[in-house]
């Protein structure tokens, strides 16, 4: 059997900056190449990705779904580096309030707050689509679920970008954010504290099981800051990306003038092509065989959500926005056990976000320089000036 | 084609009953249903599409 290997660093600046040519090209080198600069195995056909994902007993994360190990210590214990059945008795203790079922009772509570978030944009005129918006309104939907009070909620979003760049290498991005990171993780562990937490939100919840006996407190922290940070930097991208396409292709936002009911797929659609989670981890825990390459046992595995979201033998025309295509199979919320347990949240958020913005904005310009973030895992955007015209 | 629900996975997405409304349907309380104890044959594909859809991967068939 063969074994492909690379030189290529996924995680140099520029590729970090554009990472789809470099996608592309090592999608077509193979199924499975290894990575020598890192030391990782990487997947980026959608059919391997989307396997491997839901195949929790080969690719396990019980070992850690980041890259390095310093990390996978932090993570040990987690939601996310937990397999069956841990893994299911931490998820199960949010799922009943992350389910669709569950967030009928926050509907009228997040389209409240789009509403009040908006108006005050839309009057203005000219604001940051990252900063004002996109930054914001995600960060205080989840911090007023998981009933955080308003101080050092500005330490959120920036917390949750450099918690996600700590999943890749030990990188320039996560050295010049460990400040933030330590000062978030303080912050959090100082919340698990319930007197400070809001009576009746997923916070007490959480609190709550370990009373029960449910969870250890160790892993409650670990759940809820998860959470916490999954809640954040995901949303916050992607829509983001969905503000920056609607200033920079207004027959987006024209269409979606007209049809008002293609929001789910235009946020679908913007996901796959952006995917705001480029992609996490596994350890093989056997031998294994993608499409004919040998993967030995003990190796990490990178699940790559955003090269697989553009793979042209699941996708048609992958590079181009369409928003009629609806890929409700795309893997940006990842697949199978880990499948991103607020999903329904963060198409609750964005699905409600267009609908606002549909009724008091007739276009979006921009009016301003875009620039990017360097975040190696999420890809997003640092500033997005915009005028809203009514 | 038998319709199998892992239900400690399953949460409620409801993308199968959206691909495949004569075979899955959601109650008023989110909880999933499968329909008909076996698919028919003109709906095979559409049930395939549901299981394909699933987010946490919770369908499956034989």
């Amino acid at each position: 059997m063969t074994t492909l290997e690379s030189e290529v660093d996924l995680f140099a600046p520029e590729n970090v900056a554009d990472p789809f040519a470099v996608l592309d090209r090592l999608r077509e080198l193979g199924p499975a190449v290894h990575l020598a600069q890192h030391d990782f195995w990487l997947l980026t056909r959608y059919d391997d990705v989307r396997r491997a994902a839901a195949d929790w007993k080969t690719f396990s994360s019980a070992q850690g779904v980041a890259l390095t190990p310093q990390f996978n210590e932090q993570l040990a214990g987690s939601v996310l580096a937990t397999d069956p059945p841990e893994h299911d008795q931490l998820r199960a203790v949010l799922s009943e309030k992350l389910a669709p079922r569950g967030l009928a009772a926050i509907r009228a509570q997040v389209r409240e707050y789009a509403t009040r978030l908006v108006d005050e944009l839309v009057a203005r005129g000219h604001f940051d689509g990252v900063t004002d918006l996109a930054a914001v309104y995600p960060v205080n939907v989840v911090a007023d679920l998981v009933g955080l009070p308003q101080e050092g909620r500005e330490l959120l979003h920036p917390g949750a970008d450099a918690s996600f760049a700590a999943f890749g290498p030990w990188g320039p991005y996560v050295q010049q954010h460990l400040q933030i990171l330590q000062s978030y993780h303080g912050w959090m562990a100082a919340m698990a504290d319930r007197s400070r937490l809001a009576p009746g939100s997923w916070g007490e919840v959480v609190m709550a099981a370990v009373d029960d006996g449910q969870l250890t407190e160790r892993a409650a922290h670990s759940t809820l800051g998860a959470y916490m940070t999954a809640g954040m930097d995901t949303t916050v991208n992607a829509i983001g990306a969905l503000l920056q396409l609607f200033a920079e292709q207004p027959v987006v936002w024209e269409t979606l003038k007209t049809d008002p009911a293609l929001a789910g797929p235009a946020f679908e659609e913007i996901l796959r092509l952006e995917s705001p989670v480029q992609g996490f981890w596994r350890l093989t825990t056997a031998d294994t065989e993608i499409d004919g390459i040998r993967v030995p046992a003990g190796s990490r595995v990178m699940l790559h959500w955003a090269a697989a979201n553009r793979d042209p033998r699941h996708y048609p025309e992958p590079g181009t926005f369409d928003i009629r295509r609806n890929p409700l199979d795309h893997l940006s919320f990842g697949h199978g056990v880990h499948g991103c347990a607020g999903q329904a949240l963060a198409r609750l958020e964005a699905k409600t976000l267009i609908e606002t913005l549909l009724a008091r904005v007739e276009r979006f310009e921009l009016s301003g320089e875009v620039l990017r973030r360097g975040n190696p895992i999420v890809r997003g955007l640092q500033s997005l000036p915009l005028t809203a015209h009514r | 084609m038998v319709i199998e629900v892992d239900r400690d996975r399953c949460e409620g997405f409801g993308f199968c009953e959206q691909a495949a409304p004569s075979v899955f349907e959601l109650d008023e309380n989110g909880e999933l249903h499968v329909l008909v104890s076996e698919v028919p044959s003109a709906d095979e594909p559409a049930a395939t599409t549901a299981i394909h859809l699933c987010p946490v991967a919770a369908l499956h068939s034989n």
